[in-house]
């Protein structure tokens, strides 16, 4: 049942882009160590794995965005080495690509036809022309109502989305790559649809999507990345939900909860958050305890980042308080969090733009909020970044010896633990917590876990939102899910699972009360 | 299934990290230094007159002008920002104490800081612009400097008068022990700079400011604080290099300020610093500073001309810039790897 | 999905790219009003072409500048260049209208050598356009030294008279050149480089992505725009008749200042090279009506700063209600 991808396969019947061995690093960064995958001609397949297991790194190669330090690629028993996007696409591999690669201040036409503009005269391109072709491609793709004249900016995102599949589907003769295609459709029948009709003429597809459910439904075989590395391909019909889950991950056993809460059960809660709403979030009341950790599960987009932006002070809230030891602060930038009561401390969700300060020490990365305090009449010593943010890099296992490097020099799961630190370091009792692990290795997560726990076993409390699941029934005393900016379910202790979390998160929430009756 | 063993690979990436210890403020900074004792030595060789303490002295007075500018300059530029507004600060400093307080006055000791509480003024009312008000830092400084050069043209109505305090003269043309005061001013003022810009709280700030404006707020860092007070600083410091230029030729004119700009923003470039914010140590920019004094007054003692002196001051901007690329530093690295 | 009943709202590409352009006009106009009427004689063929003749410079430094700005760049190496033309002109006058033409030639040769230098940094090597241009523009002021040391020269009494005068005793001969490059820019931003440029000052990523050589098209407005520049110190050596090595000092930070007046955003990819002919139009005017206005010239400059903060702050205003209505 399961084709090894280690292996090369002969040049077979249907196959039409075979990566062999493939590998880019950046620096001392891989980003991808050695993928091999095969697509057939008429095919879907997908690519899984978790965030940062180098999918994206594949795609870019595939698409020409970047070249890889070592590999073969055949394209059609032909050796295909795109050297850019327009290479690749003048090859008939085309890619949807995740970031949308729409240029906002041109017109839908204009993006459509991209970087060959019909032209009238001489160089001039043609209005008239670059209109007709728009709307006749357009048309193609059961898409008239879009106007081809307006700015790409003035589109929703679901219809920037949809352009970004046209324009890769009207260049994919041989493959067709498309990297969440989803992520802001509502519905997927427009495009399986175009899905289809592409296979029909013998386009190859590389699907990849994080909707396990919806790769299920359109693609017959998945190839799994796990740590830069191809782990298996495997046929979708046979292999089951949790094969793929370990494939992916890498063990079974790794969610069950190992330890017991501390939160302080008759304590007055530390936060007390009360109607809340802004954006997507409607109306959140809950509270979180001294010792307790209290995680929040949701889809993309369902209200979380509005949650924690709120509570950390970067966007004001619509209404609502937030109340801290039982006094009622109002937050109005994270510095002001840090001062309310006893404190917040906020773990921003993108490490590279919104966390680390890269041209700084790892030192002084996780004592920069605290810098007034460890200075001497607001002088900063020699040692004392570093003296002071030894303890701190301990609490999650940072290595000494990296306080001393550039942090944007140290690998991202470095980068996560030394954040991780500054908010400890602030001596904030309540954290919030974005997304604590995302793109981080094994290892570090349980670094992260455990600092997590002692944290909260000392009395502090915790908010975190997690993508993953098996880490929220590893790590939260009590779980809030949030749909559709409402939060329709609460699980506590045991009744953490993750069957019931996703039926909760997919919206079935009759189905996941029945669940935890039971 | 295949491969458990496997789940490990990433974290088994050896660490080659070891020599990025070295940062590349630290070896600019280095080799900035170096150069400019080169140049002074080796303008021995040219002619048997050059290269002596008198002319280091030279060097230092004519380069504690820079030195001061390039500090505020360096810090705007830390922090994200551009400071096109230091020739009209200039201009008004030195206006200001020549007309306003001029010679002879018993009140310059209090009136001489009252001109430059002005001058920060100035600074932040470009700040309220830059910070508040969203306007692009080369806009909002570009439209300061007009308009505090107009209303000096204005008040003086096209012609200086007085003459500089002798407070200011003192400053610059007395001996303390044999040495300039000028220098002892300069090398306190080195001082003052390091101390802020890299020992002090406000400028971890800066750097971290500069680095990612975002990220830094999301830290807990008073971020618009932060970007505020460099242009406040840059704008005295401005203030202060027009009294020293004062001190130094006994008068104002209209245009002293005029040839500092470029400089000031070269000395930060040269040292190291990137003209982006958030990299760049102030003893880099004094490096800079100096390399750019030494140069120009090694060139006008040669005898080469103003032209070829521009040129040559062109070109040696444009090497460190060349240098100063991370992809040289990183072939740098790969080069000592193996 | 249906198929239809989805109207979207038009702002066509052209309304919103107009709209800087409307608002200086508007503000052009206005300030003529006023200028007028304060002095009648302004209307007159002869006030009119001088007015050209003073502006033209400015304009078409902006003009290149704003192609460099709409790249998402900065351009410092335009005084460099404008200097050096100047002084070529005043020290090799060519005299004749094949001279003329000949001096154009070399003007326009000179501002594209810089503008590769230029582009080369910028694009190939990396280097931050505001750091590479510094220096080009340094190296260039000192090549503008070595040729003549001190303002003087005369510039080809050809160039002199001609170009600063009227065809048919009406229209002015700047205005007709600055009309050409404008043309020409119009039919430009409809090739496959105009509209690259936009799209890399607005997503250089995406640009990237959807197959445009960025690269290339980095470069070659650095080109373009040292010709332009080029253009702009052949127009002032007509203008000045006259040589000096500083003569571009003058016109830099006004070309920032053009470009900015007339609404191209400074980060890239929004407003137009026509728009910052009359920001540097508007900002010459400004001065003129100040003069009549009886302010004093000392003052001009503080009017000037004013009119570029609020500028600025308009249109970034503009941009923000615009962003909002389309969400």
């Amino acid at each position: 049942m399961l084709i090894s991808g280690a292996c090369v396969p002969a040049i077979s019947e249907g196959l039409e882009l075979s990566v062999v061995r493939v590998g880019k690093s950046y620096g001392a960064t891989v980003a991808l160590e050695q993928a091999d995958i095969n697509l057939r001609a008429g095919e879907v397949h997908s690519l899984l794995g978790e965030n940062g297991a180098g999918k994206s790194t594949l795609v870019r190669i595939l698409a020409g965005a970047v070249v890889p330090d070592c590999g073969v690629m055949h394209l059609h028993g032909a050796p295909y080495r795109p050297m850019s996007i327009t290479e690749a696409r003048d090859q008939q591999v085309s890619t949807a690509f995740q970031e949308l690669s729409l240029v906002p201040n041109l017109s839908v036409a204009q993006n459509l036809l991209l970087p060959r503009i019909p032209k009238s005269v001489f160089f001039i391109s043609s209005a008239a022309e670059t209109m007709r072709r728009a709307s006749s491609m357009l048309a193609r793709y059961d898409l008239e109502r879009i106007d081809p004249a307006i700015e790409v900016s003035s589109l929703p995102l679901a219809d920037r989305q949809r352009l970004e599949i046209v324009r890769a589907l009207e260049n994919a003769g041989r493959v067709l790559i498309l990297d969440e295609p989803t992520a802001s459709l509502a519905e997927t029948d427009w495009l399986f649809g175009q899905i289809g009709s592409a296979t029909d003429r013998g386009v190859a597809v590389l699907y990849i999507s994080h909707r396990l459910a919806e790769v299920r439904e359109i693609c017959q075989r998945a190839t799994v990345l796990r740590n830069g590395r191809t782990i298996a391909t495997v046929s979708l019909k046979e292999a089951s939900n949790d094969d793929i889950f370990e494939m992916m991950v890498g063990r079974r056993d790794d969610h069950v909860r190992k330890h017991a809460s501390s939160a302080l059960k008759d304590a007055a809660p530390r936060l007390s958050v009360k109607s809340l709403s802004n954006g997507v979030l409607v109306d959140a009341s809950f509270n979180v305890r001294p010792g307790e950790i209290l995680a929040v599960a949701a889809l993309e987009g369902q209200g979380q980042r509005s949650l924690f932006r709120c509570l950390a002070g970067l966007e004001p809230a619509k209404s609502g308080s937030i109340e801290i030891d039982s006094r009622e602060h109002s937050i109005s930038s994270p510095r002001k969090a840090l001062k309310a009561g006893s404190g917040i401390a906020y773990l921003p969700e993108e490490r590279k733009t919104e966390g680390i300060l890269a041209g700084l020490s790892a030192a002084t990365n996780i004592v920069v909020p605290i810098l007034s305090t460890i200075s001497t009449a607001r002088l900063v010593g020699q040692n004392a970044e570093a003296e002071a943010a030894g303890p701190e890099g301990a609490k999650v296992e940072l290595s000494e010896r990296y306080l001393s490097f550039a942090i944007g020099d140290l690998s991202g799961g470095n980068q996560q633990k030394a954040l991780i630190a500054r908010t400890l370091a602030t001596g904030a009792r309540t954290l919030l917590l974005f997304d604590p692990t995302r793109g981080v290795d094994v290892g570090t997560k349980q670094a992260i876990y455990s600092a997590i726990r002692a944290f909260a076993a000392s009395g502090g409390s915790v908010l975190f939102y997690s993508s993953e699941l098996p880490e929220i029934v590893q790590l939260a005393d009590r779980c809030m899910v949030l749909y559709q900016g409402k939060i329709v379910e609460t699980f506590e202790g045991s009744a953490i699972d993750e069957q019931g979390l996703v039926a909760a998160m997919i919206g079935h929430r009759a189905t996941a009360r029945l669940r935890a009756m039971q | 299934m295949t491969s458990r063993s496997q789940n490990t690979s990433y974290i088994a990436v050896p660490d080659k990290r070891g020599n990025a210890k070295v940062s590349r403020e630290t070896i600019s900074a280095v080799s900035v230094a170096v150069l400019c004792v080169v140049i002074l030595l080796g303008s021995r060789f040219i002619s048997p007159s050059l290269g002596s303490w008198s002319q280091v002295e030279t060097v230092l007075t004519l380069g504690s002008f820079l030195v001061v500018l390039s500090f505020g300059q360096g810090l705007v530029i830390l922090s994200g920002g551009l400071d096109l507004s230091l020739p009209a600060l200039i201009t008004l400093g030195g206006v200001l104490s020549t007309a306003w307080v001029g010679a002879g006055n018993p009140d310059a000791l209090f009136l001489l800081p009252l001109v430059l509480v002005g001058c920060g003024l100035v600074g932040s009312f470009t700040a309220v612009g830059v910070v508040w008000l969203k306007v692009p830092p080369f806009i909002m400084s570009m439209a300061t400097s007009i308009m505090v050069a107009s209303a000096t043209l204005g008040m003086t109505n096209g012609t200086t008068r007085g003459a500089a305090p002798e407070l200011l003269t003192d400053l610059m043309k007395s001996q303390i022990a044999g040495v300039p005061a000028s220098i002892l001013l300069l090398l306190a003022f080195v001082f003052f700079g390091w101390v802020l810009q890299a020992r002090s709280v406000f400028g971890r700030h800066v750097y971290a400011v500069g680095t990612n404006d975002q990220a830094a707020r999301i830290a807990g860092i008073p971020v618009t604080l932060t970007q505020f007070l460099p242009y406040v600083i840059s704008a005295v410091c401005a203030g202060f290099v027009g009294m020293m230029l004062v001190g130094y030729s006994n008068g104002a004119t209209l245009r002293m300020g005029d040839n500092y700009l470029l400089p000031s923003i070269a000395a930060v470039v040269i040292g190291g610093s990137s003209i982006l914010g958030g990299r760049g140590t102030f003893l880099g920019t004094v490096g800079g500073a100096i390399l750019l004094t030494t140069l120009g007054t090694v060139i006008s003692a040669i005898g080469l001309n103003f032209g070829l002196r521009t040129i040559i001051e062109g070109s040696i901007i444009l090497i460190a810039l060349l240098v100063l690329r991370d992809e040289f530093f990183e072939r740098l690295r790969a080069f000592r790897r193996p | 999905m249906s198929k239809a009943g989805v109207v979207h709202p038009k702002p066509s590409m052209k309304s919103v790219l107009l709209r800087g352009s409307f608002i200086i006009m508007a503000l052009y106009i206005a300030l003529y009003v006023v200028y007028v009427v304060q002095q009648p004689r302004a209307l007159g063929a002869g006030a009119i072409a001088s007015l050209f003749n003073n502006t033209v410079p400015l304009a078409l430094a902006s003009a290149g500048q704003a192609i460099v700005v709409l790249s998402r760049g900065f351009d410092l190496s335009l005084a460099g260049v404008v200097s050096i033309t100047n002084v070529v002109m005043a020290v090799y006058p060519l005299e004749g209208p094949g001279g003329a033409l000949a001096s154009l030639a070399i003007c326009l040769a000179i501002g594209a050598v810089v503008g590769a230098v230029n582009g080369w940094l910028v694009a190939y090597l990396r280097i931050q356009a505001i750091a590479a241009t510094l220096a080009t523009m340094i190296v260039c002021q000192g090549v503008a030294l070595l040729i003549l040391d001190a303002p003087g020269g005369t510039v080809a009494e050809w160039v002199s008279y001609e170009l600063t005068d009227r065809i048919f005793n009406f229209i002015p001969v700047s205005g007709l050149i600055l009309g050409a490059v404008v043309c020409l820019w119009l039919l430009a931003r409809k090739t496959d480089f105009g509209i690259a440029l936009y799209a890399i000052g607005a997503d250089e990523h995406a640009a990237r992505l959807s197959g445009i050589p960025v690269l290339k098209v980095r470069f070659f407005a650095f080109v373009l725009a040292g010709m332009i520049y080029g253009l702009a110190g052949y127009m002032l050596s007509a203008q000045t008749a006259t040589g000096s090595p500083t003569a571009g000092e003058p016109l830099l930070m006004l070309s920032f200042a053009a470009v900015a007046l007339g609404g191209t955003s400074l980060s890239g990819g929004k407003g137009g090279l026509f728009a910052s002919v009359m920001g540097a139009a508007t900002l010459m005017l400004l001065q003129k009506v100040l003069f009549s206005s009886g302010v004093s010239s000392f003052y001009t400059g503080i009017f000037q700063g004013a009119v570029l903060i609020i500028a600025v702050m308009f249109s970034a205003l503009l941009t923000r209600l615009g962003e909002r209505k389309n969400k």
